[in-house]
């Protein structure tokens, strides 16, 4: 205690005696004008304070107007409508429908009154009450946002609800509307679906005027052009109640403007045709996934895009069930997947295009050079087989790739090198996204020296070389990819960023953003080289590469591919996918593929295809009957049995 | 004969020293005007607290305990000698850093922020303890025999103590009490009797700084605060909500409120999380303009002895110590006070003695135990 208390004697440490401050240094008084000074600030605040608290309380009203002050003149979002969707021909493909949503504001939920309330209200909406406290807990916002209990509610419970609003504090009605896509499955890949914003994704466009239960584009168009779609919310003043129960909405700061609608340049009937040709071919062969693409090659227009497996973007529209959703991811065919721009596979022999162009183009060989085809190559002791096994001898260009021969390419891609066939490849738009204006896009592999180096950590061995000249080993591309550089090669070497949509148009039909074909990337190439290899996509055809293709009253040139990946089957072989890209000339009967002028290519992908024939030569067929309107069925059902054709074509 | 005056001395001394004498110098009224105020917050927390009062963990409970350790921490304060303080300010002053880097590291708070630090169930705000330390380590600083009040030097010595501490709890982010900190060192320097020119040139270097903390320093959501202060209906239902609210509570009392429990249903429902720092607005609701008053009284009778405690001390330690207290509190009042009645920007700051806030409490009776221990341990010396 003596130590705690101390005494003076103790005391001349640690503190000195105030006025025996050592030699020189005054000794230091308070001074009372601060202290007078320090009081008077403490008066005229409490001053203050209690001058502003009795205007408050007694002078400014008082309780008698607390009432009318207890409201809030609020500013609120107005939504704007979404922007509708057209094909190419006019047709609706997306319609908003009203839909009643009942939401909830937390702060105006007393918590004591919390577990009534929520009682009530599942049992209207039919929900379990653990999942109404779930979507409440699980808001973003602050307890003052509205958070979303239910869309889509049945008009009469609305109505119970909206009369029930005195023993259901803090619970609204509100009537907004969802998408209602007319075309379901058909156009789902395409338009995509709109679905409520994340709360990560909420922090990130609260200043782009997104609200907590907004909702907004996830995949397709809808995700794309969500900008133009979204149009841009407006603003009133509203009247609320000192519980935020709105009163009266006072006037309109600014008006919302609906967003701008937008035309596709699919045309519903094309979809559907080439739906069918796709629907009709795995149905034959037994495939489980399938892309198929059409594409004007002049412009980059998408005329139709079609991956199967797909789901309906109205279960997502109209709320999906967590069910559901952990449904179709867990499908093995990834129908929320677009197999046509977000997954790249070894293109096949489709690949051939780059190794022959390359060859040509540098002057490894020429249109008249002969390369002697045969039943394999040796590097070392290791073989490069060709696909039949045999060879045929001598073959130029036309031979060697009408014939799809193996051989020959290896010799091209030997002479280039990886790193011109790298070259070549990127020339053709492979190895980056087509920039296409779907979101997702996979940008496809193009190995070279770099690449392997960076990747695997050593350079491309000479085998790899030749695995690279035909699309085998690590060439990666996305059927739009290869559509897209096949395009190239019919419109004389043009690289287009594929488009599916054609116009921007605005809510009193005048045209924001008109049409124009975007050009990615011109090759630079010697015309007449890509002269030669479209010549010889036809001979593909003529020489019966692709059976009966040659027998149609329409000419089409192309290039089958089969690519060998995935899991290997119990006698260690790999499952195939086959691929065709075909073209037609201007005048479909009587064209030449001298001119660079065909309006329309059609690409078919067929994944897992254990096929007689190439299975997407035949659907590709199958679509150009439907276009063209022949009579005659071409169609040979037997090449899609399912068999052991196992040889590279 | 020598030998017998010794002894009686001492035995004198024995007997005289440990009650009557020093502990006649306690200032009574101080303690009463505090507990006055605590035990008015209490009430706000019993009344307010609902349905659950009395339950373990409700406000109510939870005020009470801190009551009880406040009055612990006050009583052990007050019977300490300050002086025995000076001897280990500068490991205080470190355990005062040390805190603060804690709780930037550790700590929780709403929104992203680092204000508590969970200590087993309780949850304590480190930047509370932080204001009181560093009203001590400044005391000592100013105290220095060798300190020369008219020089710049002194200030900017004061300043440079201040700033880490200050930035540290800017960081967590708690611009209101890093604000505090500002008060502290202003009150402080000004009672101390610092040049009034080097406070002025403090003042302009202040201001001159302001833009500079606008853009680097503020967050997003403090521009916001401030900016809704002064335009709330710009932003209702965000920042000025809280705004908008408490002035529609306070309204709503009259000269002689609704009566305890009586606030607008669901109004504490409404008043946003740190609702404990609107408090005030719920009292003017419920106890009307004669509970104000009376809360007003009570502040400044309270600062009236916390001053007399400072200019009573009669050493320089002292008369800061009080200063910065004094400082501390009456900032406190105004800013939080001036939030909920609409003359002050939002800012997390709790109204002294009142807000049921932990740390604050058991801070408050730390720095009045030490005031006491300024009237019952000064110098028996006159100037």
């Amino acid at each position: 205690m003596s130590a705690l208390v101390g005494g003076p004697r103790q005391r001349s440490w640690p503190l000195r005696h105030p006025l025996d401050l050592g030699p020189g240094v005054t000794a230091r008084r308070p001074s009372a004008s601060r202290f007078l000074a320090f009081g008077l600030v403490i008066a005229i605040a409490v001053s203050v304070l209690v001058g502003r608290l009795a205007w408050m309380q007694l002078l400014d009203g008082g309780r008698s107007q607390a009432a009318a002050r207890g409201t809030i003149v609020a500013l609120e979002a107005i939504r704007s409508s979404r922007g509708l969707i057209y094909d190419r021909a006019g047709r609706v493909l997306v319609a908003n429908v009203p839909t009643y949503t009942v939401r909830i504001r937390p702060a105006d939920l007393p918590l004591s009154l919390r577990e009534p309330v929520v009682m009530r209200l599942s049992g209207l909406l039919g929900l379990t009450t653990g999942e109404v406290n779930r979507r409440i807990d699980a808001s973003a916002g602050s307890r003052f946002d509205l958070v979303r209990i239910a869309s889509d509610v049945p008009e009469a419970t609305a109505r119970l609800i909206t009369e029930e609003r005195s023993v259901l504090p803090g619970v609204e009605v509100v009537v907004e509307s969802h998408r209602d896509y007319l075309a379901g499955e058909l156009f789902a890949q395409v338009l995509g679906y709109t679905s409520a914003i994340a709360p990560a994704e909420l922090a990130r466009l609260k200043a782009a005027g997104y609200l907590p239960d907004d909702v907004i584009g996830r995949a397709g168009v809808e995700a794309t052009y969500e900008r133009d779609l979204r149009g841009v919310y407006g603003q009133q003043r509203v009247e609320r109640d000192a519980s935020g129960r709105r009163i009266q909405i006072l006037g309109t700061v600014a008006d919302a403007l609906p967003g701008n609608s937008i035309q596709l340049t699919i045309d519903t009937r094309q979809q559907g045709l080439a739906l069918k040709a796709l629907r009709w071919g795995m149905a034959e062969a037994g495939l489980r996934r399938g892309v198929v693409i059409v594409m004007n090659p002049q412009t980059g227009e998408v005329l139709a895009l079609v991956s199967l497996p797909t789901y309906n973007n109205n279960e997502f529209a109209r709320g999906i069930s967590p069910e559901r959703y952990r449904e179709l991811l867990a499908d093995p065919g990834q129908p929320l997947l677009n197999h046509a721009i977000s997954e790249h596979f070894p293109p096949g022999s489709t690949y051939k295009l780059v190794t022959g162009t390359g060859g040509l183009a540098d002057g490894e060989i020429s249109e008249r050079t002969r390369l002697i085809t045969r039943g394999y190559l040796s590097i070392g002791s290791f073989r490069y087989p060709e696909w039949n096994g045999r060879g045929w001898g001598p073959l130029d260009i036309y031979g060697g790739f009408g014939h799809s021969s193996d051989t020959f390419f290896y010799q091209v891609a030997g002479m280039l090198g990886i790193d011109r066939l790298a070259y070549w490849a990127r020339q053709y738009g492979f190895g980056s996204p087509t920039e296409i204006d779907l979101p997702a896009e996979a940008s496809g592999i193009v190995p070279d020296n770099q690449w392997k180096l960076d990747t695997l950590g050593e350079l491309i061995y000479p085998g790899e070389v030749y695995h690279a000249g035909i699309g085998q080993g690590y060439d990666a591309v996305t059927p739009i990819q290869l559509i897209t550089a096949y395009a190239a090669l019919a419109n004389g070497g043009t690289v287009f960023q594929p488009q599916v949509v054609r116009e921007v148009i605005a809510p009193d039909g005048t045209i924001v953003r008109p049409f124009e074909p975007r050009v990615r990337h011109v090759m630079d190439v010697d015309p007449d080289v890509l002269r030669v290899m479209r010549e010889a996509a036809r001979t593909v055809v003529t020489i019966r590469h692709t059976y009966n293709l040659v027998d149609l009253p329409i000419k089409v040139a192309g290039k089958s591919g089969t690519a060998e990946f995935g899991q290997r089957d119990a006698q260690g072989r790999l499952p195939f996918h086959s691929w065709f890209v075909g073209f037609v000339p201007q005048d479909a009967a009587n064209g030449s593929f001298r001119n660079a002028d065909s309006p329309l290519m059609v690409l078919a992908f067929a994944y897992d295809s254990r096929t007689v024939g190439n299975a997407a030569t035949e659907i590709v067929k199958y679509y150009l009957q439907l276009h063209f309107g022949i009579d005659h069925d071409y169609r040979i059902p037997d090449l899609l049995e399912r068999g052991n054709f196992y040889g590279g074509n | 004969m020598g030998v017998l005056r010794i002894e009686s001395t001492r035995v004198h001394d024995w007997l005289a020293r440990p009650a009557a004498p020093r502990w006649r110098a306690f200032d009574i009224q101080l303690t009463v005007y505090a507990a006055a105020l605590v035990a008015i917050g209490l009430a706000m927390a019993f009344t307010n607290s609902g349905p659950d009062t009395l339950v373990s963990g409700s406000t109510f409970t939870r005020g009470l305990m801190w009551a009880g350790i406040a009055v612990v921490v006050f009583t052990i304060a007050a019977a300490f000698d300050y002086t025995w303080l000076r001897t280990f300010v500068w490991p205080l002053y470190a355990l005062n850093l040390a805190l603060l880097v804690v709780t930037l590291a550790v700590g929780d708070g709403v929104g992203g922020t680092q204000r508590w630090v969970l200590i087993g169930p309780l949850q304590f705000q480190f930047s509370e303890l932080s204001k009181i330390l560093t009203v001590v380590v400044l005391a000592n600083y100013l105290a220095s025999p060798s300190r020369r009040l008219d020089s710049f030097v002194t200030v900017l010595g004061a300043c440079a103590l201040i700033a880490p501490s200050a930035a540290l709890v800017l960081m967590q982010p708690d611009l209101g009490t890093s604000l505090v900190f500002g008060a502290i060192l202003v009150g402080t320097l000004f009672l101390s009797g610092v040049g009034l020119r080097w406070l002025g040139l403090l003042g302009g270097l202040a201001m001159a700084a302001l833009p500079v903390l606008w853009t680097y320093v503020l967050r997003d959501y403090q521009k916001q605060r401030i900016l809704s202060f002064l335009d709330p209906a710009a932003d209702p239902q965000g920042s000025g909500f809280q705004l908008l609210q408490s002035q529609v509570a306070v309204h709503a009392g009259g000269l002689m409120g609704t009566g305890l429990t009586n606030s607008a249903q669901g109004r504490l429902d409404l008043l946003p999380v740190e609702s404990t720092d609107f408090v005030f607005a719920i009292l003017a609701e419920e106890l009307g303009f004669i509970g104000g008053l009376v809360v007003f009284g009570l502040f400044a009778a309270l600062l009236w002895r916390v001053l007399a405690a400072a200019w009573r001390s009669k050493d320089p330690f002292g008369l800061a110590m009080g200063a910065g207290i004094a400082s501390m509190v009456l900032f406190q009042l105004i800013v939080n006070v001036g939030m909920v009645l609409g003359v002050m920007p939002i800012t997390g700051i709790p109204l002294p003695f009142v807000t049921h806030g932990g740390a604050s409490l058991v801070s408050l009776a730390l720095g009045l135990g030490l005031l006491q221990s300024i009237n019952v341990h000064h110098p028996r010396t006159s100037w």
